[in-house]
């Protein structure tokens, strides 16, 4: 009965949904306030509708109704209530559902808290949400309904949650992802309603940035989570791969980088509106895209879970209705002939603007390099790879160049290039201090080590400069008083220090890490690093849904003090035979130490066949690396919450919408 | 007045002039650094101390990919034919043969999808071609876009003096 239900609300906000927007569509054609009355409630009723089909779902999930597909094969009796409810975002259906509810929700908060100056950009702006929202609810009602019965054979027993998804990270992980994606869709819907309105405007920049800030601090989170998690459960040591179903998330990220900051342009300069726009449009197609890569199973990949060729063509479908139609719009709409741009080559505006363009091509040398081989292989036949190392020397070199930039742009004032000699003094300090650090700590001169080492100095150095000449400004002009634009610009500087932590984990992990494979076995040990690891034991372990071995290794430092045990597992999970690995991992802020536990090796001898094949690493600041995204995340949402408050309307927008109301009246 | 206020704006010109240039070359320089930097480590010695054997070995278990594991590299890949290459890889290093020979003949062995650097050939010039040219144009299509501009800037700034 109660999936019967969930499936009803769902038909119901779809045809919710499609009124919603007509309604507020021909309300707005024909200036008529009654049909716009209709907005606010039609929006929340959608909503709640939405809520309610996703809270079925999740009871059907809580009482094991194993009659329901989804539930049948993403759950189990012996899962943990927590992963129960986890569950229902775990896999393709549930996570398409989860996506729709969150658009309905952060659409209802919009137009609830909608100033009343500007009520036709927000009524636009819901429409083109119910618009999408209608598209993927038929997405999901004819392709991939989470409340798909197994009638009349229901199984006793569901197959359970896949394994890997059954960690804290994963609770985490994919909620912030798709609630990036949900703000990515949001302020596509903002595009869309600015370009129904005329072009985004300073004012509606404004409106757009919070959300913008809020759509990048959650895909932050979900990235940074990502590579976290990662690095904790894979056992494979890495945070990072350039796996294609990273990149797909990564790629976003990236664009939405270079969107938050041009809307910032917009809002702060009003410049750059189309620009704002185009990268808006981009941002959710890209996420669109993602999710297409990763759900269809087009590419390899060592996280691909959930894959299935024929809805990959349905989110293609979606993909070329949303982004095609936004584009014609765009194309229709915005003039080729650009306003022009006045501040000079080393303004603030023109760094921002390079830096975006950088961004942006960053974004799709990556996607090339992901999709390059699907290319290859259909025009030629043959399978080649583009992995990591082609990523590394495409990538750091362009992201250097962003990185020059963030250190410069918050120095130089808006309009005018401010003079460039403490800069330049400032990198050429930065630089020889990099290169005498390289230099000193590496016997071979390593070139990856000096750019990183120089980026984050740079950029801290820089930053730093930048911060103690506004607060200096501040001081001379205005006195004491907490104005939120300096609390914004504070944030900034945080955030850019975040990236300059994230960069030297990076570095130094890549550049100074240590590490050994051998095969280890009870009463075996070996150094590395200083510190002294000694394998005491193989263990068995029975946990609720795996059995595993883990090893217990015991770390002790160079003055032969006790440290800690470590317990790198295999894991064979109970329900359906498969193996994990989990690493041993002692975080310490300076540096992990990361141990693995491989096969089991047989002797040549056949005598003691006890012994495993054992990866010890000691990786230097990597837990930096997610430090630096902490600091991003708690800066974007400083912003967000300084802003939000402080969106006051502009004047002459007001005395528009007067001689509007009036007109209606 | 006017001769003066000419050399002013000239040395002004001249100012902005130097800055971009200046903008410029640290650009190209590290362009150039980076095209340098990727084609450096093909030299290698053929004799190695262990260290060298150890660090060498890892590289190129990263850079190779796992025949039977999904999208892995063989450093990171626990699969029987991993270990069996990577144990190959240092066979080899034993021998003292280089990093590039290793690679050719696992290339060989296996074909060209086990290197996750794919060889610079005339049909993956693409994958570094357009991300360079993207990095030129982004460079040129800002000089185009803001420097006019600029100029207008200027002969308005000039207009009250005449």
């Amino acid at each position: 009965m109660i999936p019967e239900i969930g499936l009803t609300l769902l038909i119901v906000s779809s045809t919710l949904s499609f009124t919603l927007s007509f309604i507020t569509i021909v309300g707005i054609k024909l200036n008529s306030k009654y049909l716009l009355s209709y907005t606010k409630p039609l929006t929340t009723l959608m909503c709640l509708t939405l809520i309610s089909s996703i809270l079925s779902l999740a009871y059907c999930f809580l009482v094991n109704d194993f009659s329901v597909a989804y539930v049948a094969n993403n759950s189990n009796t012996q899962l943990a209530t927590l992963y129960k409810v986890a569950a229902v975002w775990g896999s393709h259906e549930g996570s398409m559902l989860f996506w729709v509810v969150a658009i309905a929700v952060w659409a209802t908060f919009i137009i609830n808290r909608a100033p009343v100056t500007d009520q036709y950009f927000h009524q636009k702006l819901v429409a083109v949400a119910a618009l999408l929202i209608l598209g993927f609810c038929l997405f999901l009602l004819f392709t991939s309904s989470p409340f798909t019965r197994l009638l009349p054979g229901i199984p006793i027993e569901g197959r359970d949650l896949n394994p890997i998804l059954q960690d804290i990270g994963l609770v985490i992980h994919p909620p912030l992802l798709f609630l990036g994606y949900v703000g990515l869709t949001i302020c596509f819907a903002a595009a869309v309603a600015a370009l129904l309105s005329g072009g985004l405007s300073q004012q509606y920049a404004r409106y757009l940035q919070p959300w913008a800030i809020l759509a990048w601090v959650f895909l932050t989170g979900g990235n940074a989570f990502g590579s976290w998690w990662a690095y904790n459960e894979l056992g494979w040591g890495g945070w990072w791969f350039w796996d294609p179903v990273e990149n797909a998330s990564f790629i976003p990220w990236l664009v939405s980088t270079a969107m938050v900051h041009s809307i910032l342009l917009t809002a702060k300069r009003g410049i750059l509106g189309s620009c704002s726009i185009f990268l808006t449009i981009m941002a959710f197609s890209l996420s669109l895209l993602g999710s297409f890569l990763v759900r269809s199973g087009v590419v390899q990949s060592v996280h691909a879970f959930a894959s299935d060729p024929t809805r990959g063509v349905s989110i293609l479908i979606l993909l070329i209705v949303f982004s095609g139609s936004a584009m014609a719009l765009f194309a229709q709409r915005t003039s080729i002939k650009a306003a022009p741009m006045t501040f000079s080559l080393l303004s603030k505006e023109s760094l921002i603007l390079f830096g975006n363009m950088l961004l942006v091509i960053a974004a799709i040398s990556v996607l090339l390099g992901t999709c390059y081989p699907l290319i290859f292989e259909v025009i030629t036949g043959q399978t080649i790879s583009v992995g990591a190392p082609y990523f590394n020397s495409i990538f750091i070199p362009i992201a250097a160049l962003i990185f020059l930039l963030m250190g410069l742009a918050p120095l130089q004032n808006w309009q005018h290039s401010a003079k460039m000699r403490k800069p330049l003094i400032l990198a050429a300090v930065c630089m020889l201090m990099a290169l005498i650090i390289t230099l000193v700590t590496r016997d071979t001169f390593s070139f990856w080590l000096l750019l990183g080492l120089f980026s984050s100095l740079w950029i801290i150095s820089a930053t730093g400069l930048a911060l103690v000449q506004r607060i200096a400004f501040k001081d001379y002009e205005l006195g004491t008083g907490k104005d939120s634009s300096s609390l914004r610009f504070y944030a900034m500087c945080f955030a850019h220090l975040g990236v300059a932590i994230s960069i030297l984990g990076v570095t130094l992990v890549s550049n100074f890490e240590s590490e050994e494979l051998l095969r280890m076995g009870p009463g075996q040990g070996k150094t590395l690093a200083g510190y002294s690891f000694i394998y005491d034991e193989t263990q068995a372990v029975e946990r609720n849904s795996y059995t595993a071995i883990q090893a217990q290794i015991r770390v002790l430092d160079n003055q032969n003090q006790f440290v800690t045990y470590l317990y790198p597992q295999r894991q064979t999970f109970k329900t359906n035979g498969m193996e994990m690995s989990a690493a041993g991992i002692h975080s310490g802020f300076l540096g992990d130490l990361y141990i693995s536990m491989g096969q089991k090796l047989t002797n040549k001898r056949g005598l003691n066949d006890n012994e495993y094949l054992i990866r010890i690493s000691y990786k230097p600041l990597v837990s930096w690396i997610w430090l630096g995204a902490l600091f991003m995340m708690l800066s974007g949402l400083v912003i967000v919450f300084s802003t939000s408050k402080s969106v006051v309307p502009m004047p002459s927008l007001t005395l528009k919408y007067r001689e509007h109301t009036n007109e209606l009246a | 007045m006017n001769w003066h206020n000419g050399t002013m704006n000239g040395a002004l010109r001249f100012k902005q002039l130097t800055q971009n240039v200046l903008s410029i070359v640290l650009i190209l320089l590290l362009l150039l650094f980076c095209v340098t930097a990727t084609a450096q480590d093909t030299l290698a010695p053929t004799h190695y101390t262990h260290e060298q054997k150890r660090d060498i070995g890892f590289q190129i278990a990263r850079e190779l990919r796992c025949p039977m594991a999904v999208n892995q590299n063989l450093f990171d890949s626990q699969s029987k034919i991993a270990s069996e290459l990577k144990g190959q890889i240092f066979l080899m290093l034993d021998e003292g043969q280089s990093k590039v020979a290793i690679i050719d003949f696992m290339v060989l062995r296996y074909g060209e999808k086990i290197r996750y650097m794919p060889a610079l050939s005339s049909h993956t010039f693409i994958l570094w071609f357009i991300p360079i040219i993207l990095v030129l144009l982004a460079i040129i299509g800002l000089f185009f876009f803001v420097q006019p501009t600029l100029k207008a800037q200027k002969l308005t700034q000039d207009s009250p003096h005449d």
